[in-house]
Order: structure tokens, then C-alpha cells, then sequence
């Protein structure tokens, strides 16, 4: 068996003020894979994704890049941060230079990349969003959607291997949503290895490969995502509700189907015949 | 304050370099201030409407509007310097010649003043002045602690503005008692939202390989020495007829 891109075990966090955010927390993102967090509100979820580029660092536990556990000095958390680009849910928290394009270049100066090759990654983190038309504007004249974009293409300008993003529909209206589903998926197709914090379980049932269930700091279960979200015990525990369209796909005979347009055809069919 | 922002961001002469507009901007000043307000006033006043209106193609309207409140402070104000009150002989409030020249003088030379800054700040962003900072020898921790403030004003005059209706709906400002304790929450909340802010940016950047500089690319639009050498040939040439003028007057 290959060993995983990213290993989180048995790790605890508390806040300072000692609220205990993460309890005994097991996660593995293997190469390639689209990773969904799928927890209730206060579980814990932005506090996992900020251990996992080393933002945070773990009161007991450790994280595994690869073979290695994580180091917390200067240059290993540079290679780090290289490696795994992190998108916070808001983006003004992340957004702070006047122009677009200047934004979207602190990332790659930051790993001493040369001008020339700044404005090469900053063109094509843009493109890879679809923004190229805003490059010019100031920030502050954004709409919330574009912002999103924004903060985006800044961590993808860095080029990383694993891509973690806090809530990335959250605020987004359906069209803003299909948009940011379609970048990802073009970036995942171009390798990068996907991990997602979200409560929108019809999200992570059309979209991850792998669900992990959090509830009070801890993954209740990880593992394929039809599985998991099947399971429903499970979300009972963690208050989630399964997503309509697997109890709709279930009522259907044969394979579990995953596609909304499938699940409506296969519907519309039998109600006619 | 929006709209200026607004308009610096969009004009025609966005992306001319910004020691093209500082400079002849504060040249016209320095003369303003130098001659006689009467030749070079009119001629300053006329060059920058020119400049920002068909130039930066900003609307007259959005110019007017904003010289209008130093205008009306210093049409409120300049009538005063024209009336002399003594004390002799009892109380009298006399109106001298004099006076009348002096107010004229300072409110043509005000305005006119007024004018070159407007100029310079409807076509030039904030941010694009900030760095010249960085060469005259501010340290860069400076300039871009301005940076970040000027972005984050903006994010906080919309919490604000959230808050303040927030409060508003909830009755917060039926009246003036209520209105001042529910300002002053909203000053308190805006104040601990904003050391969350500092906190959570920081994350981001860190998020980004922040390791100490905010550095970024520089802008890419290169100076025009044509450009700066033609407009600063203009202002050259409105020093010299107003210096004539002046003098053909006396
Ligand atoms: N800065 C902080 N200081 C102290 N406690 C915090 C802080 N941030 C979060 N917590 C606590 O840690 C726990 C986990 O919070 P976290 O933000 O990780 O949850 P989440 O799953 O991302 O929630 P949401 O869906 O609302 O974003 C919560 O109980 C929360 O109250
Ligand atoms: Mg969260």
C-alpha cells in the first residue's frame, strides 16, 4: 500500500482559554483523492484544515507528510505551506493588497520565486479561475463570490500538491457554486488531491470520493462516501441529515446513482411506465 | 470619500505612472502658493478642471462636487477678512479695501490650492501614492502598515454600516440616549472584531508563506518622461503667463 500524502494522528488541540477543539483526531488524504469534512457547526472542521498546512500546531499527536512527521521550524513549515495551500473561509481575512494581480503575487514571492516567474503563476492562477478580466481592479471593489476567486487563486499561484479549502461554497448562489465546482474540478484532474470542510451533504455526496464525519472534535468515521453518508446512525450522531438525492437513489434498484440528472431520469421514467 | 476612491480606480489615467500626476500636481501648488492668487488662481483652477474633466475623463459633476464643501467653508469664512472692526472711539464695523483684496486673494488662492489636490487625488489611488513613500527613505514597515490600514478601512466601514442598521432595525437609535449606548457598542464590537481580524489575517498570510514582508509585484506601468516632460512644459508655461499677466497688471 503507498503511504498517504497526509497523516493527522491521534491529535488533540486546545484553544488557549482551553477549549478543547480536536479530541484523538485520525485523517488520512491520500494522493488524488477529493476529501470531504463533513461536520456540524463548532466541530471542529476549520481547526483540522489549519493543522493541516501547520498553522496551528497539535498540543499531543502528530501530522505525517508522507513518510515523515511534520517539522515546525522555519524552513520545513516553508516547504509545507508549499506543499499543502490553504483557503480560509473568508476571504477578506486573506485579501490584502490594493490590486488583484498584486495579491494574488505575495504567495510565489513569498517561496523566492523571480519576477518573471510571479507574474508567469499570477497569469496563470487567474486563468485556472477564470479572472484573468479582474487582474487590475482593487480588491475592496470585489463582490463576495470574486473575493472567493481571489483568495483562491492566491494559494494556487503557489502551485501546491494538496489543496484544503474552509467552506468553499459558503455565501456562493448556485451559479457561483457551479463555477468554483468546475475549477476544482479541472484542478483535480491536473492532479492536485482535494480536501473540503463543508456541512452540505448533497455537496459532498455529488462531489468527494471520501467523507470523514466529524462530531465534537473528533472524525467519527472516514471512508468512501456513499458508505459513509449511508450510514445513518452516523449523521444521526454527528446531526446531520442524509442527502435527499442518496435517499432518492436508494429507492431505485441497482447501483447507487450519484448524478442528480441520473436520479431524475431513473425517477421520471418509472413514475411514467 | 467612496467616490473619490471610485473614480481613482477607473479614470482614463488609471494606469499612467504616478509621478506623472504627482508631479506637476504639486508644481501647480508650489505656484499657487508663490504668485499672485489673482493671474495664477483662474489659470490653476481652469488647468486642473481641464485635466481631470477631459483628461481623466471624470465627470464635472463628481469635480464640483467635491471642491463644493472646501468651497462653501471658504465662502463662509473669506467675508470676514474684509470687514475690519475697531475699537476707537467706540465700537465701529467697518468695511476697507483692503480687507476686500485680502479676502478675495484667500479664497482664489485657497480654491485653487484645493483644486491641484483634487486633481491628484480623483486620478491617482491611494495605494499608488503610498509606495513613492518607500523611495523618499519611509521604512517599508511603515508604508505598508498604511497599506493595510487603507484596505481594512474598507472592511470595516462595511461592518459598520452592517452594524449600524443592525442596531437601527432593532430600535437602537429611536432616540438620542439610545443612539449615543448603541454607538458606543458598536464602537466597542467594531474594536474586538478588529483584533479578531488582525488575528485571522495573520493566519491567512501565513496560510501564504508570510514570512515578516507584505512584498507584492510592483505595479507595471513604467513612467513616461514624454508624458511628465510635456505636462510639466505646461505648468511651466502657466507659471510664466501668470508672472506676465501679473505683471502687466501692477
Ligand atoms: N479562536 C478561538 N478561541 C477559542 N475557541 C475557539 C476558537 N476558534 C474556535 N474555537 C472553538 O473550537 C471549536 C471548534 O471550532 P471550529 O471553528 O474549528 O469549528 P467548525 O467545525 O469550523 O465550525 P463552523 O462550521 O461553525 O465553521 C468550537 O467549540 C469553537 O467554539
Ligand atoms: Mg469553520
Amino acid at each position: 500500500m503507498t503511504v498517504p500524502l497526509l497523516t493527522v494522528r491521534g491529535v488533540d488541540y486546545a484553544y488557549p482559554g482551553g477549549v478543547m477543539a480536536l479530541r484523538n483526531l485520525n485523517l488520512t488524504v491520500e494522493k488524488g483523492q477529493k476529501l470531504a469534512i463533513l461536520g456540524p457547526n463548532g466541530s471542529g472542521k476549520t481547526t483540522l484544515l489549519l493543522h493541516l498546512n501547520g498553522a496551528f500546531q497539535p498540543t499531543c499527536g502528530e501530522i505525517r507528510l508522507e513518510d515523515r512527521p511534520a517539522g515546525y521550524d522555519r524552513r520545513s513549515l516553508t516547504d509545507w505551506r508549499r506543499r499543502v495551500g490553504l483557503v480560509l473561509q473568508e476571504p477578506d481575512d486573506q485579501l490584502f493588497a490594493a490590486t488583484v494581480g498584486q495579491d494574488v503575487s505575495f504567495g510565489p514571492l513569498n517561496l523566492g520565486l523571480t519576477a518573471v516567474e510571479t507574474r508567469e503563476r499570477v497569469g496563470e492562477a487567474l486563468a485556472a479561475l477564470r479572472i484573468d478580466h479582474l487582474a487590475d481592479r482593487a480588491t475592496h471593489t470585489l463582490s463576495f463570490g470574486q473575493k472567493k476567486r481571489v483568495a483562491m487563486a492566491g494559494v494556487l499561484a503557489m502551485r501546491p500538491e494538496i489543496l484544503a479549502l474552509d467552506e468553499p461554497t459558503a455565501g456562493l448562489d448556485s451559479h457561483g457554486v457551479a463555477h468554483l465546482l468546475d475549477a476544482l474540478q479541472r484542478l483535480h484532474e491536473a492532479g492536485t488531491t482535494l480536501v473540503f470542510s463543508t456541512h452540505d451533504v448533497e455537496l459532498a455526496y455529488a462531489w468527494a470520493d471520501q467523507a470523514a464525519i466529524f462530531q465534537d472534535g473528533t472524525v467519527l468515521r472516514q471512508g468512501e462516501t456513499t458508505a459513509v453518508l449511508a450510514d445513518r446512525d452516523l449523521l444521526q450522531q454527528a446531526r446531520l441529515r442524509p442527502p435527499l438525492l442518496l435517499e432518492l437513489a436508494q429507492l431505485l434498484p441497482g447501483p447507487l446513482l450519484r448524478s442528480r440528472e441520473a436520479v431524475l431520469a431513473q425517477l421520471q421514467e418509472r413514475l411514467q411506465g | 470619500m467612496q467616490a473619490i476612491d471610485h473614480h481613482a480606480w477607473t479614470n482614463r489615467w488609471r494606469n499612467r505612472h504616478p509621478v506623472e500626476k504627482l508631479l506637476p500636481a504639486l508644481t501647480l501648488l508650489a505656484l499657487t502658493l508663490a504668485l499672485p492668487p489673482l493671474t495664477i488662481g483662474p489659470l490653476v483652477l481652469a488647468a486642473t478642471l481641464l485635466a481631470t474633466v477631459r483628461g481623466a475623463g471624470i465627470p464635472l459633476k463628481t469635480v464640483l462636487s467635491v471642491l463644493a464643501a472646501p468651497a462653501a467653508f471658504l465662502l463662509a469664512g473669506a467675508p470676514f477678512l474684509a470687514i475690519s472692526v475697531r475699537f476707537h472711539d467706540g465700537f465701529s464695523v467697518q468695511f476697507s479695501p483692503d480687507g476686500l483684496r485680502l479676502a478675495v486673494d484667500t479664497m482664489v488662492r485657497a480654491l485653487a490650492a484645493t483644486s491641484c489636490l483634487t486633481a491628484l487625488i480623483l486620478t491617482t489611488p491611494l495605494t499608488d501614492l503610498v509606495p513613492l513613500l518607500r523611495r523618499v527613505g519611509v521604512p517599508t514597515g511603515i508604508v505598508e502598515l498604511i497599506l493595510l490600514i487603507y484596505r481594512l478601512i474598507f472592511v470595516f466601514a462595511e461592518r459598520a454600516l452592517t452594524g449600524r442598521q443592525a442596531q437601527a432595525a432593532r430600535l437602537g437609535y429611536s432616540s438620542v440616549p439610545r443612539g449615543i449606548r448603541s454607538a458606543g457598542w458598536l464602537a466597542g464590537a467594531l474594536f474586538q472584531r478588529a483584533l479578531e481580524r488582525a488575528q485571522r489575517l495573520e493566519l491567512g498570510l501565513t496560510a501564504r508563506g508570510y514570512a515578516g514582508e507584505l512584498r507584492v509585484l510592483p505595479s507595471e506601468c513604467a513612467l513616461s518622461w514624454s508624458r511628465l516632460a510635456l505636462s510639466m512644459t505646461l505648468v511651466g508655461l502657466i507659471g510664466l503667463t501668470s508672472s506676465l499677466l501679473a505683471r502687466g497688471l501692477a
